[in-house]
């Protein structure tokens, strides 16, 4: 959960009415220093050092399944500056949001097939994640598949990676942000519920700053060369939960059923009984 | 026993407006989301699982015809954020539940989502909704 910071007080000076007076306006003075910069600057207490204190369970807002900022909804996917080949998976694929939702989704990682969600798409759902700051590695563990996230900080990335499907994140602090930069990222997931694709050379930049106790804002920034013709941005907010995490997952065998009884049935044209 | 389906009265249609922007991970666009329909029946299963709940109704059909409803409801986590348990309902409980229909008229509908629980009543008791 958020501590607030703490502030110690400086040991009683020696007695003496004027030293007791004048400390008593410095303290004054300070006092109102400190709550008219909390009105202007949400005070944003510090983990360890010169880290920002991230830590709390961080609730993802359902209702943006596009990460195109100009098209949240997804009612336009092919707006952002693709390349062909992004441009021929976006339309072959068969995303449940936007343009083109459907509960027929054969090709869709996540809904046929319990793949991981991968690093953005994970954003897309309406659970809670929680971040966990050490000196050496940042953890970002998130309810839905229980995923968990690995970022190591203050390292550049090793050479020759493997592609994986969370890819190799490394982390440091800027200011009031934590600065995740991932590569080495298969190109199975999708970016986000409207089917944007990624490649394996997605380069991502992620900036997660706390504006104030109970909200979190993530900056990303997607550069992928063999996908898209330019990088482009997105945001996304959280709000802090006083909910404690807990489990959600993706069973094959429960999907199935989910899928016989409820989806299939809801598909063809002709009710099936 | 008496088990009828009927049509949604206004106060579930202005339920259903404020649940158009309700989210499954798997979209809703299976869902007539326009459409409110109430099921009186009996509970046949209710099945705890992931992704979502599936909570199966026995009810009879405007001819009197009985069907087996399938209720998607939201994954366990947050119907547990709903004050919703795996024991909330058994087999053979009387119950009353809303639903959005599915488009092509089959006996599946959505009750609840990530943003939004329709009404349920269990033996006469209703249960916690947004």
């Amino acid at each position: 959960m958020y501590n607030r910071r703490i502030v110690s007080m400086a040991p009683m000076p020696p007695s003496g009415k004027f030293a007791v007076a004048l400390l008593s306006c410095v303290f004054i003075l300070l006092a109102h220093t400190a709550a008219s910069a909390q009105t202007k600057t949400p005070a944003v207490a510090r983990a360890s050092g010169s880290a920002p204190d991230l830590s709390g369970n961080w609730l993802i807002a359902p209702g943006t399944p596009s990460f195109d900022s100009a098209d949240p909804a997804g009612k336009n996917p092919q707006q952002l500056p693709m390349t062909p080949w992004a441009r021929e998976k976006l339309n072959a694929a068969k995303p449940p949001f936007g343009e083109k939702g459907t509960f027929d989704n054969p090709n869709d990682p996540v809904q046929e097939y319990c793949d991981p969600p991968g690093l953005t798409r994970l954003y897309g759902f309406p659970w809670q994640f929680t971040i966990v700051q050490t000196p050496k590695n940042v953890y970002i563990l998130f309810e839905y598949f229980h995923m968990w996230r690995l970022v190591t900080m203050n390292r550049p990335h090793p050479k020759d990676l493997d592609p994986t499907w969370l890819g190799d994140s490394v982390g440091k602090y800027e200011g009031d942000a934590l600065v995740v930069d991932t590569v080495g990222l298969n190109d199975k997931s999708w970016l986000d519920n409207v089917g944007h694709p990624h490649s394996d050379a997605l380069h991502l930049i992620e900036r997660f700053h706390r504006a104030n106790p109970t909200t979190l804002h993530l900056d990303l920034t997607f550069d992928d060369p063999k996908a898209y013709t330019k990088s482009w941005t997105a945001q996304r907010t959280f709000k802090l939960s006083t909910d404690p995490m807990g489990e959600t997952m993706c069973s094959l065998s429960e999907n199935e059923e989910f899928q016989k009884n409820i989806m299939d049935r809801t598909v063809p044209a002709t009710p099936a009984k | 026993m008496q088990k009828k389906l009927f049509l949604a009265s206004a106060v579930a249609v202005l339920v259903l407006v404020a649940a158009g922007s309700g989210f499954a991970h798997h979209g809703t666009a299976g869902y007539d989301m326009s459409k409110t329909v109430t099921i009186t029946g009996t509970v046949a299963k209710y099945q705890w699982t992931n992704p979502h709940i599936i909570l199966y109704v026995d009810a009879k059909d405007e001819k009197g015809q009985m069907q087996r409803w399938s209720l998607e409801l939201s994954a366990p986590l947050l119907m547990r954020r709903f004050g919703w348990s795996s024991t909330t309902m058994k087999p053979g409980d009387q119950i009353v539940a809303e639903a959005h229909p599915s488009k092509n008229g089959a006996p599946v509908g959505i009750s609840g989502t990530a943003t939004f629980l329709l009404k349920f009543v269990i033996n006469g008791a209703e249960l916690p909704h947004s």
